[in-house]
């Protein structure tokens, strides 16, 4: 089973697929470290100047992307106490207070560590599930399949918390852009409205960069940030290998990791709850508590270890099932696609150089975080606060551009990412989770051919749907996910009341 | 806090429920035309947007009844759809009158309008992206760029 994995790794050592991991992390810290930018923007930005290269290059530069900026968050967030991502939040509580104190650079170099321990840690959970559990997906026909899709939504939609109408809204609008293009079966016209440029569908890499991109330019548009640039220069940097013995936070790292790992594993969850949780549990248990948001390296270690080790591990769904932990991991999907890749199981049995070779990518972005991180190069992306946001901003427009365009070469396209943009942007203020639209429309052709596939075996009778045990245990599960929030919610309220 | 706009439909999420309904029913009318098993998925679908955005019309009339006041969606409207703009008309011009043209004036200007002052860091900023774009691209990918409607190619 696992055969596999070591034949992928000399690939990976390729000149110019390592390079590419190398430029990911980099890029994915700078990404990072700019409050209001996101490895999802990032990787959405980038999915379109991927077209043109080898899957492994590509598929490099997105885990580095991914690794490099959930450490890349914390630089803002130790210095400035702004999260450069969602994730980084449970970051601000000590890494800030520490910066006031003159240890800013200390706590970049905590941060670093700890980030690259956790995506180790998720790098191996990855390589460790992944293989089993596609074995298993194997053995699915349509109607499993159709049942894994629903489950995959359900999921996102239920377990991302906050108002499930918005979720199911985001969904049905994701299915409902999934069909638009020609009938897969019977090859007639749906809601193209003439335009042959639509015949072949909505390219999801249009949908990802309007949904995930033009939102956050419109931020960095929308609030100047002013910086003082106090903390960033005073950071009292010394050499890592001099930090390293002064981290002895070994619980903690194991602790936060398990945590991060199973946050990752579980659908609509992610790296700000992961830090969260990592965090709480780690002040639980500290023998001194009370310094605890006044400055504890410790603090920061639980956090960035936890949100780092939800990366990778959020792939284990995604590759095996289709079905992403987080939205970056939904957008990751879109750049498999882009590459001709299908998640789910055959993904393991057609292309394994691949989709191995991509999991050690992961492992050694982690690994590559301490050596592009740590020291020095801290400090000089500690400077890149300073960059002007309105410049960043017309430069990404630029960007998104070039990107949208280069997918087929036709301003069709851009238009249409405008389009999807600026319903992103309503649905971002309005609180309409993000993550369903992708997956519906990843999951909805996918879901609607193997629904109609079914039907067809069960010559038009519905109940070929249920008439399997695995098929009944998805039901199950889906309808568990449905109610299992709400039903823990009244749990909840009655002990309070009692 | 009691509601501050005039009309309780002005309130956003109200107004983004009676748009999906309007959009999705108007979506309806060409599945008719489809065969059954085509039109399944899709009328599903829209038919779950309008019922769903019915019950995000009801939650909202409710708070606003409440007098729960709804956040507006932006607290500097001008910029933000300054910033709609600006992009829309770079990609019109980049269609009608070319990418590099459009290119270099978009960057200065849209970093100007929003606050970025310094004229020689955006003559900087725009001959480096400029400049990187048309070396990797045009010169090492041999991507074309629209060279503009509005001069016939």
């Amino acid at each position: 089973m696992y055969s596999d994995l070591l034949h992928a790794l000399p690939n990976v050592f390729a000149l110019t697929n390592f390079a590419a991991v190398v430029i990911g992390v980099i890029a994915g810290i700078v990404v990072g470290a700019m409050p209001g930018l996101s490895a999802t923007m990032a990787i959405s930005v980038l999915v379109p100047f991927t077209f043109g290269l080898e899957p492994l290059v590509a598929l490099g530069l997105m885990a580095g992307i991914y690794n490099g900026a959930m450490y890349g968050g914390a630089i803002p967030a130790v210095l400035l106490r702004i999260p450069g991502t969602p994730a980084a939040v449970a970051t601000t509580f000590d890494g800030y207070p520490m910066a006031q104190k003159g240890q800013g650079g200390f706590a970049l170099q905590v941060a670093v560590v700890s980030s690259s321990i956790g995506g180790i840690a998720s790098a191996f959970a990855l390589m460790l599930l992944a293989p089993p559990l596609s074995k298993v997906t194997l053995l699915f026909g349509p109607s499993e399949v159709f049942w894994v899709a629903v489950f995959g939504l359900a999921s996102i939609i239920f377990l991302l918390g906050g108002n499930p109408v918005k979720g199911l809204i985001s969904a049905c609008f994701g299915v409902f852009v999934s069909v638009i293009g020609s009938d897969p079966i019977y090859g007639n016209d749906r809601f193209t409205f003439g335009q042959l440029e639509m015949l072949d569908g909505i390219n999801i890499v249009i949908l990802l960069v309007g949904l995930y991109a033009l939102p956050p330019v419109i931020d960095l548009l929308e609030t100047p940030l002013k910086t003082d640039g106090v903390n960033s220069s005073n950071l009292g940097t010394e050499p890592i290998w001099k930090a390293l013995p002064r981290m002895k936070y070994w619980k903690t790292w194991i602790r936060g990791s398990l945590i991060g790992i199973w946050i990752g594993i579980l659908p609509g969850a992610g790296g700000s709850m992961a830090a969260f949780m990592s965090y709480n549990e780690a002040r639980r248990t500290s023998k001194h508590p009370e310094t605890w948001g006044e400055g504890e390296p410790e603090g920061v270690a639980a956090a960035e270890v936890a949100n780092n080790a939800d990366t990778a591990s959020a792939l284990i769904p995604a590759l095996t099932l289709g079905i992403p932990g987080t939205a970056v991991a939904a957008v990751m999907l879109g750049g498999l696609l882009v590459h001709g890749l299908q998640p789910g199981p055959m993904l393991f049995r057609d292309n394994p150089d691949i989709v191995f070779g991509f999991m050690w990518q992961f492992l050694f972005g982690a690994i590559l975080l301490v050596l592009l991180g740590g020291s020095l190069a801290t400090n000089s992306f500690a400077r890149l606060l300073n960059l002007p946001r309105p410049l960043l901003g017309s430069v990404i427009i630029v960007l998104m551009l070039i990107g949208v365009y280069s997918i087929h070469g036709r301003m069709f396209d851009v238009y249409l990412m405008l389009g999807f943009g600026a319903i992103g942007w309503v649905m971002d203020r309005l609180k309409f989770p993000l993550p369903p639209v992708v997956l519906g429309l990843i999951l909805g052709g996918f879901a609607e051919e193997n629904l109609r596939l079914a039907l067809r075996i069960g010559r038009g009778d519905p109940m070929i749907l249920f008439q399997n045990t695995t098929s009944l245990i998805l039901v199950a599960l889906t309808i568990a996910v449905v109610v299992g929030p709400t039903l823990k919610k009244r749990f909840i309220d009655g002990r309070k009341e009692v | 806090m009691p509601e501050s706009r005039t009309s309780r439909l002005k309130r956003p999420e109200t107004l983004t429920a009676l748009g999906i309904i309007v959009v999705a029913a108007a979506f309806l009318i060409p599945t008719y035309d489809l065969r059954a098993i085509s039109a399944l998925l899709p009328a599903v679908m829209l038919i779950g947007l309008i019922v769903l955005s019915v019950l995000l019309l009801l939650a909202d009339q409710r708070k606003a009844r409440a007098g729960e006041d709804a956040q507006p969606m932006t607290k500097s409207p001008k910029r933000v759809i300054g910033a709609f703009l600006l992009i829309v008309a770079y990609a019109l011009a980049t269609d009608f009158i070319g990418f590099y043209v459009s290119t270099a004036a978009t960057i200065p200007l849209v970093a100007w309008v929003f606050g970025y002052r310094s004229p020689l860091g955006l003559l900087i900023a725009t001959v480096i992206v400029v400049g990187t774009i048309w070396a990797i691209f045009d010169f090492g990918m041999s991507q074309d760029f629209p060279t503009g409607r509005f001069w016939g190619r």
